[in-house]
């Protein structure tokens, strides 16, 4: 607990609350934390709508290759976050697949769009692991049941699966949404400009030392707790 | 014209096969399937409700509906444990399939359901905190709800409690008359199925053993599989009575069976045995006696003769008429 807890209220206490507004009214450190909630926002939209649906086939199916599946999902939590943002600058760089997205007008390389991939490759797992289990906890019996109600499969799914597994689905979309807004390796590595939090945080800790980024550093940490205690809140409400 | 037929219908699930299934199901016959667990009941009802892929036919009045999906089929299913919503309250639960299907007079139909079933007072309940019998009634309100031509039961008794069965039973063969349709109850036990059946169907291992009117089944099972799965006891060789057939056995009623000490027995058939063993239980005696290698089961009621009858190891007569025996 203590080793947990002590650096959290120190860098609170080291800066001190004049310091703390100061830094809650700079536009650059408020544009940043809003960029960066933001895309987060929108890469857990994302995973929503593309990673329900493969959770629930892992939850629901037994089919060849469903291990590998798995493991796959469960690679970006283990891999090192720069490693993560080369593999990601190979892939979506100057390459063919880059050049494809670029066809459509979607540029990776110090976009918002490679730090909305940078945060899904690497929180991504988070939802799609909480929806799985959540979907696993629902009785079978209860989607059979609702089609022979009437309800086609993508009725039960939205009508019965997914409100019976909302709570390890928003747990899990809250956490990869929070997990989000800390990434860093990946991100500084694809897109330094604009800035998210953790990168602009280095950047003044690099470039103006330790009192100029550790206000940010506490604003930062303070938001992430208030969200933590939101999903604290939300799930034991549900 | 057989209302619904189902005819040659396998399902293989990987780990189970329903295999070969054929049933002929009259207009407003109450029809019981009977097997052990994991016999492939609730199998072959989520195969006739298009919830398991399979071969063969499934033809209602005359119409193959096995190509239909599941929400086009027209029907209702209860399971064990009911199976409702916990995300919707209890009148959203009975309502959900008015969404989906065009019911006609729903809200009519809503309101005799409610008064039937006696729901009048749950239906802003959450379906969390109900008992067995208030769960059963809602998941049987929701199936007829949504105008079901055939609706099956998957062991409805099982969570109920004993002392509420029998009103329970009456209700559900009311039900299948009040709302005109077929049922199909899945169940393991005999008493249950001789209570409610026209019609009887007993599966094991995936297959139909024997099918028809329920007096006949329950009385005339095909073989000693079905006999003891009937709970038949005494199931010996005929040869013992002097039948020539060697494959053919028969069976005795245990509380039919007269015992004497001084071969004072006037029975069609007469053994002497041995004594293996007395037990007594609430308000009869289980008398355990050895006729050679077969060993009798015996019921001597308390009232009749109180105490064992004779002790281990005694030799005693027993005796039963012809008119007693069943012959499989």
């Amino acid at each position: 607990m203590f080793f947990l807890s002590v650096p959290i209220i120190k860098i609170f206490i080291g800066v001190g609350s004049e310091k703390l507004l100061e830094t809650i009214k700079d536009g650059e450190a408020i544009d940043s934390i809003i960029l960066t909630m933001k895309v987060s926002a929108w890469a857990m939209v994302f995973v929503l709508f593309t990673g329900l649906p493969l959770a629930y086939v892992i939850a629901r199916y037994d089919f060849y290759g469903k291990s590998v599946v798995e493991s796959l999902i469960d690679i970006p939590v283990m891999i090192p976050h720069t490693a993560a943002g080369i593999a990601l600058l190979t892939t979506f760089g100057d390459t063919n697949i880059g050049e494809f997205f670029k066809f459509f007008g979607i540029e990776f390389i110090g976009t918002e769009y490679g730090i909305m991939i940078a945060m899904m490759f690497l929180s991504a797992p988070f939802l799609i692991n909480s929806a799985k289990d959540g979907f696993r906890k629902v009785d079978v019996k209860l989607e059979k049941t609702a089609r022979t109600l009437g309800a086609s499969p993508i009725n039960v799914f939205v009508r019965i699966t997914i409100p019976n597994a909302k709570k390890d689905i928003i747990n899990g979309a809250l956490m990869m949404w929070s997990r989000g807004l800390g990434e860093f390796g990946a991100i500084v590595i694809l897109v330094y400009h604009p800035m998210t939090t953790p990168v602009l945080i280095f950047d003044r800790f690099n470039s103006y030392g330790l009192s100029y980024s550790a206000p940010l550093a506490a604003v930062i940490i303070g938001f992430s707790m208030l969200v933590f205690l939101i999903v604290r809140f939300i799930t034991n409400r549900l | 014209m057989d209302y619904l037929k189902i005819q040659n219908l396998s399902s293989n699930t990987g780990n189970f096969l329903l295999n070969n299934i054929n049933l002929d199901i009259q207009k407003n016959e109450y029809f019981v399937l009977l097997g052990q667990s994991g016999s492939g009941k609730t199998m072959l009802l989520e195969t006739i409700a298009g919830l398991n892929p399979c071969s063969g036919n499934i033809i209602y009045k005359g119409n193959d509906i096995s190509l239909i999906p599941t929400e086009k089929r027209e029907i209702g299913f209860v399971y064990q444990d009911f199976a409702l919503f916990p995300n919707l309250n209890v009148e959203e639960n009975i309502r959900f399939s008015q969404k989906y299907k065009n019911i006609e007079d729903a809200d009519e139909l809503f309101k005799d359901i409610v008064d039937f079933l006696k729901l009048e007072n749950l239906l802003e309940r959450s379906t969390q905190d109900l008992s067995g019998g208030e769960k059963q009634r809602i998941a049987i309100a929701r199936a007829l709800f949504s105008r079901p031509k055939i609706l099956l039961l998957d062991e409805p008794l099982s969570a109920i409690d004993p002392t509420f069965r029998n009103a329970i039973m009456k209700s559900l063969k009311d039900i299948h008359r009040r709302y005109d349709v077929i049922t199909i109850h899945v169940t393991h036990n005999f008493r249950e199925a001789s209570y409610l059946a026209d019609k009887i169907a007993i599966i094991m291992d995936g297959e139909i053993k024997q099918v028809g009117d329920a007096k006949d089944v329950l009385n005339q099972p095909a073989n000693i599989e079905v006999a003891k799965f009937l709970g038949f006891k005494n199931i010996f060789p005929a040869k013992m009575l002097g039948y020539e057939s060697s494959s053919k056995v028969y069976s005795v009623d245990p509380n039919i069976i007269r015992v004497a000490k001084n071969g004072e027995l006037k029975t069609d058939y007469v053994f002497e045995g041995v004594v293996d063993e007395c037990m007594g239980i609430v308000d009869h005696y289980k008398l355990f006696v050895k006729v050679k290698q077969h060993q009798f089961f015996i019921k001597i009621l308390k009232r009749d003769y109180e105490g064992c009858y004779a002790d281990r190891t005694k030799i005693i007569q027993i005796g039963f008429d012809k008119k007693d025996i069943s012959f499989i």
